[in-house]
């Protein structure tokens, strides 16, 4: 651009210089929260869809609910194979299909209101009713209140898994007054998740401040919160992608990174402490029982050949730290897990012994992964590449078939792949989450293992379901997944490592397979 | 134009092999057939692809880009979050981009065949050639955390809050709410993605200012003003620049347009929430109004910048108006 007169360039000079005077008294964005508090910043590569409980159930969602609402029940710290009271004490009849839910205590709503009963049964109404993604963790519940402290739950078959489902944040409980006031009802017409969006309505350690669900979420202290007070009066919680999380966690912008891969975790300075240790996340191969699918992969040796050609360390040493073997398809946090000794073993000479015992003749076998899918810093295409190599070594063609995530589910679900390399991850902290690995239940389907396929394998499942005492369950949920292991289509393979690196100023890190992190119970040297 | 792009955009997006549905219900809802048929009605999903065509036209005409299925929020209203920010790192870039790429072009120019010509070319290429993703964790890397020069990624810093929405630029928005403070914070925040992306948009300037004004410098208007005895910044100012500015410009608009529809790689290195980071989780969750408001949005903006594009020419170039 070029100024054609004096006066106009004068008049462009003058008001350049004169800016900062203008500015001079200008009002300040800083946040000063005024209490001391400092903020906490958590980077996350964001996963999050909305911040209503009820319609939640990411594990960004589960960890931003975990700091806005409080459950009935919880887990203490990293340990959830105990279920410990949270705002209820519980009484559960001997069948573990009626619990007597008691509040204790006298906790208030962050507008300073007293929790009821009433805002317990509305709150799990309203979960089962809404149909949401969580909705399936109440299925078959039945919600009555007693009395103003009292909840009963009842269900229709023995569900002993009920006590770990209530302690996942998207059964939070709400202020029922409020979320009604926008829009909350207990059936699909609910409106009230707009609303929740924008502030909160629970009784946790926190208040939501504002949202944005691509970038950024940012929580302040509930100044009526019935609890210890938290130690950060502020949390910025911010989208930001693996490489980038290691950067900043380093250079000091972020407080804790919740996304480093095995390999990202390590060298980092000394600035920062890096909490290492497998995650719930199992890793496993499945191989289609469905003769129509492939008449290859349903050949029991053909499965026992796979079983005995890979080599589970060589996996566990590529997903680099804090990763660990699956010794089952139950991980190693929850009660049942197997012990690595009761797991599938490389034995080259037993592989070859099966493959030949089988009809298998040099065919290829597609292996279908989810190209884009990246479970706690692991790549999918690198197991299956490495997966391809070690079976190659005993004389199996493997092709790699990678998809997109959002298209492979759609083959996955229906049951259609030959091999599949794909995880689970716990939907609630119980091994009766698992029982979908057997014949005819939803995981079981998609790997063409039909109802009746395998009578031992269904009946331990039947008896695994029925409940019992916390040692009878272990030892049944063992028995169950011994079983899956001799005969069943899947491989577990590894579980990989969660890495959380925070600065070294901060205590108290810890992970947790359902929440990640409780934000409230980080503390600061 | 538009339908045209309607039309691909609304065909490719229901032929992307995936279930929308599953996706943005989640494993455990989208087991539920009845969840599933409501959700499919409340989204038309169950409409044939001609019905879903006619409808989403008929609102497009009202402003309306239907609802993310990832959001649950309009369309418009994401992308008036999202849109801002992107536009902000753009001029920033573009603005950059000029003022370098215009002078190394014209140096290389005048300097052709020689030392100084050998080696913008080369860096010009470079510009051209590196991946931004990879430029953009390289320069993240080494001015963030090496040398302290650089903020930390986002908008702002963690202890600042937004300022009062009026443009969605937070430079315009904090002067007018007058934060000085969050001005300086949001423009320092700035200078990385509009570096990662000056050095590829000028890499592509510099190589057309070059041959633009080689093309002039072989005119005979600039032999007779060298003839003339002209003063050489007259001549390049007046004669050259001038004359070279219609190819110029019209690259300078083809490329504001890719550095909208190129930055999803390095927002997402700077975790910042613009058009970029919303295309990328619209796709990865089969969002498909999601990834169609995208898609309308940078065609639009095309469009406009080729408009405003055509507009200039007349005013640099008066041959073009008589025309």
């Amino acid at each position: 651009m070029e100024f054609r007169s004096r006066k106009t360039r004068r008049a462009v000079v003058v008001a350049v210089m004169a800016l900062p005077i203008a500015l001079t008294g200008c009002s300040s964005g800083k946040i000063d929260s005024g209490d001391g508090l400092r903020t906490l910043t958590i980077d996350k590569t964001f996963d999050l869809k909305t911040a209503d409980p009820g319609r939640q159930y990411e594990p960004t969602g589960q960890l931003v609910g975990k700091a806005l609402y409080q459950t009935l029940l919880t887990f203490e710290g990293t340990d959830v194979t105990e279920v410990v009271p949270g705002l209820a004490t519980l009484e559960q009849s001997d069948d573990a299909t009626t619990f007597t839910l008691t509040l204790t205590g006298s906790p208030k709503f962050s507008d300073d209101s007293a929790m009821t009963a009433d805002d317990v049964v509305f709150s799990l109404q309203r979960v089962i009713g809404m149909k949401g993604n969580p909705s399936f963790l109440l299925a078959g519940v039945t919600v009555k209140k007693t009395d103003d402290k009292t909840v009963v739950l009842t269900t229709d078959k023995p569900t002993p898994a009920l006590p770990a489902i209530l302690a996942n944040p998207a059964l939070g409980i709400v202020n029922s007054k409020v979320v009604k006031a926008h829009g909350g009802t207990t059936t699909e017409a609910d409106a009230a998740e707009k609303y929740l969006n924008t502030h909160s309505a629970g009784s946790g350690p926190y208040v939501l401040d504002s949202l944005n669900l691509s970038s950024k979420v940012v929580l302040k202290a509930n100044e009526n919160y019935t609890g210890d007070e938290p130690a950060f009066g502020r949390v910025v919680i911010q989208n930001v992608e693996g490489a980038t999380q290691k950067i900043n966690v380093e250079g000091g912008s972020a407080d804790v990174a919740l996304d480093l891969s095995g390999t990202q975790a390590k060298g980092l300075g000394s600035s920062v402490d890096v909490t290492s240790g497998p995650s719930a996340n199992v890793i496993f191969l499945l191989l289609n029982q469905n003769k129509k699918i492939s008449t290859i992969t349903s050949n029991p040796d053909f499965v026992k050949a796979v079983k005995s050609a890979i080599d589970y360390d060589d996996l566990v040493e590529l997903a680099g730290a804090g990763t660990s073997r699956a010794a089952g398809v139950i991980p190693s946090a929850l009660l049942g897990a197997l012990d690595v000794a009761d797991a599938p073993k490389l034995d080259l000479t037993a592989a070859k012994a099966a493959l030949a015992k089988s009809d298998y003749d040099g065919e290829s076998v597609t292996l279908n992964f989810p190209s884009d899918l990246t479970l706690n810093g692991l790549e999918f295409p690198t197991i299956a590449q490495r997966i391809q190599s070690q079976l190659k070594a005993v004389g199996i063609k493997v092709d790699l078939a990678p998809a997109a995530v959002a298209t492979e589910l759609d083959a996955y679900r229906e049951g259609k792949e030959i091999m599949g390399l794909w995880y689970w991850g716990p939907d609630y902290p119980d091994p009766s989450d698992y029982l979908v690995f057997t014949p005819g239940d939803v995981v079981g389907l998609r790997s063409g293992w039909a109802k009746g396929a395998d009578e031992t394998v269904s009946a331990l499942a039947t008896k695994a379901a029925a409940g019992g005492s916390d040692e009878e369950r272990k030892a049944n949920f063992e028995e169950l997944q011994k079983a899956l292991n001799e005969s069943g289509p899947f491989i577990p393979l590894v579980q990989p490592g969660n890495n959380i690196a925070a600065s070294s100023d901060i205590t108290n890190v810890g992970y947790n397979p359902v929440w990640t992190v409780d934000i409230a119970t980080l503390g600061s040297k | 134009m538009t339908s045209l792009l309607l039309m691909v955009g609304v065909t490719l997006a229901n032929l992307v092999p995936g279930d929308p549905v599953a996706a943005a219900l989640g494993q455990r809802a989208a087991e539920d057939p009845a969840t599933v048929a409501r959700f499919t009605a409340e989204y038309g999903l169950d409409k044939p692809l001609p019905a879903q065509y006619v409808s989403y036209v008929g609102n497009l005409i009202q402003g309306d880009l239907g609802v993310s299925t990832t959001t649950h929020n309009s369309v418009t209203s994401d992308l008036g979050e999202a849109l801002p920010a992107t536009i902000e790192i753009a001029i920033g870039a573009i603005v950059l981009s000029v003022i370098i790429g215009v002078s190394l072009g014209t140096i290389a120019a005048y300097r052709r065949g020689r030392t100084a010509d050998h080696v913008l070319r080369l860096v010009s290429l470079a510009g051209l050639s590196v991946p931004t993703f990879w430029l953009a964790l390289v320069a993240y890397y080494v001015l963030y955390f090496k040398l302290h020069i650089a903020p930390a990624s986002g908008r702002l810093s963690s202890d600042f809050n937004a300022p009062p929405q009026v443009t969605g630029l937070y430079t315009v928005d904090s002067l007018i709410a007058g934060q000085l403070d969050t001005f300086l914070d949001a423009a320092w925040h700035l200078m990385l993605p509009v570096l990662v992306l000056t050095l590829y948009t000028v890499g592509l300037l510099t190589r057309f200012v070059r041959t633009a004004v080689l093309e002039v410098l072989d005119q005979d208007y600039v032999r007779a003003a060298r003839a003339k005895g002209l003063p050489a910044r007259t001549i390049v100012t007046s004669y050259v620049l001038r004359g070279a500015s219609i190819p110029v410009l019209t690259v300078v608009g083809l490329a504001f347009g890719s550095l909208l529809s190129g930055t999803v790689l390095v927002e997402s290195v700077f975790s910042w929430p613009g058009i970029g980071s919303y295309a990328y989780q619209a796709a990865s969750h089969l969002d498909l109004p999601g990834v169609m408001g995208v898609g309308l949005t940078i065609g639009l903006v095309y469009l406009l910048v080729n408009l405003a594009v055509d507009l200039l020419y007349g005013f640099l170039d008066p041959r073009v108006r008589l025309a």
